[in-house]
């Protein structure tokens, strides 16, 4: 395809020539219609787009959690492509951060727990000193042995974003990480997200369809129909709003 | 790993609880059985150790016929032995010992004890300064006058010293003084036995043969071991042939083995019962397991996408499952001595009588509990873990998650595999392959249906909801759609009910079946107006000299009687039945194929066709055999009888056979006829009066004998019912685990039906009508697979003389009533949850 290069150091995930189709015949849908893009270390890159632009699926194949119909995804250097299910879950373990909209936590385990999981799974000590710079950075030291029925919503949001953090990925997906939460919970996550992004020096993308999410981006790409349409660095909510809108004419 | 598994199983404590619950019940049945094994031998152990403890040899003929189920019987010895046994130097005493079949009748005419299926009922010697016996009260009987019983009996029949105690026995019934009470080793009443008590002269007269002994029980005075005792003793009795003696241990030992022997296949058939319990309980645990599995579907996926494997998720649900398995076979223990005390009561309402001291509680009933507990608990939990394990990371961004089906090929190719084992054994079996290839076969067909249940669920369903959906509207339709909209689910939930239902069924088949044999068999072979009968088990029954006085009354024109002996024909003990031929012609009918009944003599034998076959001979042919006395005659052939008899053994042989020898045999039956002319009242009034006179037998007409016999098959019905109840009660509990996660899994759905205006009771309707529809989708199934299955083993018993096949209607109808009303009985609980729950909060629920 495009260019089979090994991507530069700096480039923490990047899709080449990205399609995914379903369905056969005239039914075919493509969800990805050739998406190549990259996303730099230490970059807070958004995804947005109206509904059934592709977004989510993208962000599924960039984490390993779907594959291409066609093209590839390079996750710190590692094609994608072919990999085994064995392989691949040692990377999203290894590499990879998740955040979701929802059910993000176990509810079984506590707060710290939770935080540990990824490193538990992997049967790793794990960097303490990293640890701790996380939850403190989390700031609920005090809610540590709390179930995640016991924490409000903002705070189980922070706890899976620590989780994400836990393993030192290389780059961190967040789907919705928002969507569930009032606007006040959902403003202190973000601002929790940027944190990790300029003090901790972590890779964030996060798909979202909320213009003041995105907003805290340094980067917004925006998709449609499968592909990609636009991209503005350094967004405000008023800029995201009035880009959103010109896919509703 | 085991963090988050074991995590997991602490923090959902009801889930934990209602699959544990499945694995205490499946399991305690299997450690009842057991405890209650342990406790029975052990109490038979210590009984017998203290029956011994004070006998130093033993001396006994080496002589013996051995019958089925360990039992045996030994020539007899001149009473004059012991005399000689006494002189030994080293002996202090030697004690002869008569113990026979004798009943003690109570104030009221009945017999005390039960009859065929309780402790043993013995007469037996008591002396003055007895070794054995203690007295209580009065003194040791001195003539034949004289009687002392067991406390315990002399209690059940409320006599007192200086009564007067009827006592029947071989020689007939007789009334006796009783002069004493007493107790045995320490106990009122050793294993439950009765016991009447004679003076030396009198016990071998009127229980067993003139002159003759059991066996000489033999104290030392101390000087010589008990090896060395015995020794001297065989040594000294050299001028008799074929006699042995053993010391007090050996003795000890022989008989808890013996005993040990009867009550193994008494557990082995318990054991049965407890392992289908377990089988049916692991389908209710497979299905706990995969419904919980399924609700857990976003969790496993959740754990998969931050970089779990599949062996991880896997593992940590074989982990709980092991957790579970554990925790729940403890518990299962622990119910299990509950259990036992229950199946002792159980078995006690169908006349098994059996003594039990304490409570033994062995290590390998822990541990065979623990690890099959755990090993089925494991294997339930496999299949759930491993299609958790294969739930795709991207599941725990979807919004719903629905289980994963496995291909329907493979179901059905698997299906029919089983369906071709199961018919292959059955027509192997029919075509005259062993019997155990149709257990083989039984299973096969049992799990092809089970395996093809998710399929036949759906449209099962459909069909049972449309009357339901008829009658009850709208909370029908919810009912029927619900039962039908996760088959897999439903048939797994059906299956516990399926397995007890059918089980339950063939039973029913099988014993109407016999029923029927039985009605048919002495329909035509009884050819008399009265019997007069006793339910035995090969130890004792009617005195033979009952059907001499029987003949003599005024009314009766013609009585014969039916006994039974054991004969070693052919070098194998059997229960012969022994007759009268002379008198029993034209009122027993063997329905001779070769030869008449009639031309058997008294050194003669009539062979059922079978046996003839088996030891390849024919009319005029002659056999071995050999009699409890030790003598050994050649019997000859003189007819072949129908298989199909109530006889026992295959072999008859006549009455005069035993005449004036030292052998013991006695009357099941005896058959009358009246003379013409006698009022049916007045030919009653005179055979009761002399039934009542003898204590033992049951008078009956023609057709109370006929209902009477083909009912006995109720009593052993009735215990295999109650030893089922178990699995159906699994089965029940099955139903209400489920109902109770469907509830739970569908808490939302609830809430909004509630929502626009569905009233609780509406709730509650629907709920108990999805229980009834799974209820009856295993009954149904459950019911044709057991009248198939009933008609298999039938049709596999043919050889055996079973020839009529009956479907019982009222009892396959009964089953599905129960049915019906498990499926109601289930739902009460979880309707009850469903209708408390706060309409907003199973709104909000995610």
């Amino acid at each position: 395809m495009t260019n089979l290069q090994t991507p530069p150091l700096d480039v923490a995930a990047r899709a080449e020539g990205a399609r995914k189709t379903y369905g056969k015949g005239e039914n075919t849908v493509h969800a990805l219609d050739g998406v190549t893009v990259d996303f730099k270390v230490g970059e807070f890159a958004a995804i947005m787009g109206p509904s059934g632009s592709g977004k989510s699926t993208l962000m599924h194949c960039l984490a390993g959690l779907d594959s291409l119909t066609e093209g590839r995804v390079i996750i710190d250097g590692t094609d994608l492509t072919g990999l085994s299910d064995k392989s691949l879950t040692t990377l999203r373990r290894d590499e990879i951060g998740f955040i979701f909209q929802a059910y993000n936590l176990v509810p079984t385990l506590t707060a710290e727990e939770n935080i540990r999981l990824p490193l538990l799974l992997a049967n790793r000590k794990g960097d303490e000193a990293w640890i701790n710079r996380v939850i403190d950075a989390v700031g609920l030291r005090d809610r540590l042995h709390h179930k995640p029925s016991e924490l409000s919503g903002g705070q189980q949001q922070r706890v899976a974003v620590a989780r994400a953090l836990a393993s030192q990925p290389k780059i961190i997906f967040a789907d919705e990480p928002t969507g569930n939460l009032d606007s006040r919970s959902g403003s202190e996550v973000l601002r929790f997200m940027r944190k990790v992004v300029d003090e901790l020096d972590q890779t964030i993308v996060m798909v979202t369809h909320d213009p003041v999410a995105a907003a805290i981006a340094d980067r917004i790409v925006f998709l449609a129909d499968g592909k990609i349409v636009d991209e503005m660095r350094s967004p405000t909510a008023e800029k995201v709003l009035d880009r959103m809108k010109q896919f509703g004419n | 790993m085991w963090k988050v598994a074991l995590k997991g199983i602490v923090a959902r404590k009801g889930r934990l609880f209602l699959t544990s619950l499945a694995v205490i019940l499946g399991t305690s049945f299997l450690s009842g059985t057991q405890i209650f094994s342990d406790t029975l031998n052990r109490t038979f152990d210590t009984l017998f150790a203290e029956v011994f403890a004070d006998v130093n040899a033993y001396v006994r003929s080496s002589n013996v016929i051995e019958t089925d189920f360990g039992a045996e019987e030994r020539t007899l010895l001149p009473a004059s032995i012991a005399e000689d046994v006494a002189k030994v130097e080293g002996v202090q005493s030697a004690i002869p010992q008569v113990q026979a079949y004798a009943r003690i009748i109570g104030k009221d005419g009945e017999a005390i004890g039960s009859e065929g299926n309780g402790p043993p009922t013995f007469g037996a010697v008591m002396t003055e300064n007895d070794v054995f016996w203690e007295l209580l009260d009065g003194r040791a009987p001195a003539n034949d006058t004289e009687v002392a019983l067991d406390e315990s009996s002399a209690d059940a029949a409320n006599y007192v010293v200086g009564d007067t105690v009827r006592i029947s026995a071989k020689a007939g019934t007789r009334d006796f003084k009783l002069v004493g009470i007493a107790k045995y080793g320490g106990v009122s009443s050793p294993g439950g036995a009765t016991f009447a008590l004679f003076d030396l002269q009198t016990a071998t007269e009127f229980l067993g043969t003139p002159g003759f002994i059991d066996a000489v029980l033999v104290v030392g005075d101390g000087s010589l071991s008990d090896r060395e005792l015995a020794d001297k003793i065989t040594a000294s009795l050299s001028s008799y042939k074929e006699i042995e003696t053993l010391t007090g241990d050996e003795i000890t030992k022989e008989t808890q083995d013996q005993i040990g022997a009867v009550l193994d296949f008494f557990s082995i058939f318990l054991r049965i019962f407890a392992f289908i319990a377990l089988g049916v309980a692991t389908f209710v645990i497979y299905n706990v397991f995969s419904i919980t599995a399924a609700q857990r579907m976003r969790e496993s996926a959740l754990l998969r996408a931050i970089g779990a494997s599949r062996k991880q998720v896997t593992r940590a649900l074989l982990i709980e499952s092991a957790a579970v398995g554990l925790i729940g076979s403890a518990f299962g223990i622990v119910a299990g001595i509950g259990l036992s005390r229950g199946l002792k009561a159980m078995l006690q309402a169908f006349g098994v009588d059996l003594p039990s001291r304490g409570l033994v509680i062995t290590g390998s009933a822990i541990v065979t509990t623990l690890v099959v507990g755990m090993i089925v608990t494991l294997i339930a939990g496999v299949f759930p873990a491993r299609s958790a394990g294969k739930v795709p990371p991207i599941a725990a961004m979807r919004d719903s998650v629905s289980e994963v089906v496995t291909s329907r090929k493979s179901r059905f190719v698997f299906t029919v595999l089983c369906f071709v084992i199961g018919g292959a054994s059955v027509i192997a079996v029919f075509a005259g392959a062993a019997a155990g290839i149709l257990g083989l076969g039984v299973v096969a067909i049992f799990m092809g249906v089970l395996a093809i249940g998710p399929v036949t669920a759906r449209p099962l369903a459909m069909l049972i909801g449309a009357p339901i959906q008829r009658l009850r509207g709208v909370t029908g339709t919810m009912a029927r759609e619900n039962a039908a909209r996760n088959p897999k689910r439903t048939a797994r939930t059906a299956a516990p009910v399926l397995i007890g239902v059918a089980l339950v069924t063939a039973v029913t088949v099988l014993a109407a079946s016999l029923r029927t044999e039985i009605r048919n068999l002495i329909g035509e072979q009884f050819k008399g107006d009265y019997a007069i009968s006793v339910q035995t088990q090969g130890f004792g029954g009617l005195s033979p000299t009952l059907v001499d006085e029987v003949a003599k009354l005024s009314s009766v024109e013609q009585a014969t009687s039916i006994g039974f002996a054991t004969v070693k024909i052919a070098d194998k003990g059997r229960f012969a039945s022994v007759i009268n031929p002379v008198t029993a012609a034209g009122l027993i009918d063997l329905e001779m194929i070769k030869g008449a009944q009639a031309d058997l003599d008294a050194d003669g034998v009539l062979v059922s066709e079978g046996q003839s076959e088996k030891l390849a001979v024919d009319i005029g042919d002659t056999v071995e055999a050999m009699l409890t006395d030790g003598s050994e005659l050649e019997l000859t052939v003189r007819g072949i009888f129908d298989n199909g008899t109530f006889t026992t053994g295959g072999f008859v042989v006549n009455r005069e056979l035993f005449a004036d020898r030292p052998t013991s045999q006695f009357d099941f039956a005896i058959y009358i006829v009246k003379k013409d002319g006698v009022s049916d009242e007045s030919a009653r009034a005179e055979l009761g009066a002399l039934v009542e006179q003898s204590g033992v037998g049951k008078l009956a007409s023609r057709s109370e004998y006929i209902d009477d016999q083909a009912g006995q098959v109720n009593q052993l019905l009735g215990l295999v019912y109650g030893l089922l109840a178990l699995s159906v009660i699994i089965a029940v509990v099955g139903i209400v685990i489920t109902l109770l996660l469907s509830v739970f899994e569908r808490r939302r759905e609830l809430g909004l039906l509630r929502a626009v205006g569905m009233s609780r009771s509406q709730v509650r309707s629907s709920i108990r009508w999805e229980s009834v529809i799974t209820s009856l989708i295993g009954a149904v199934s459950g019911v044709i697979l057991g009248i198939a299955l009933g008609w298999v083993i039938v049709r596999a018993l043919d050889d055996e003389g079973l020839k009529s096949y009956t479907l019982p209607i009222g009892g396959t109808i009964g089953i599905l009533i129960l049915s019906f009303m498990i499926g109601v009985i289930a739902a009460i609980y979880p309707a009850r949850r469903a209708t408390r729950m706060n309409v907003l909060e199973s709104l909000s629920a995610s």
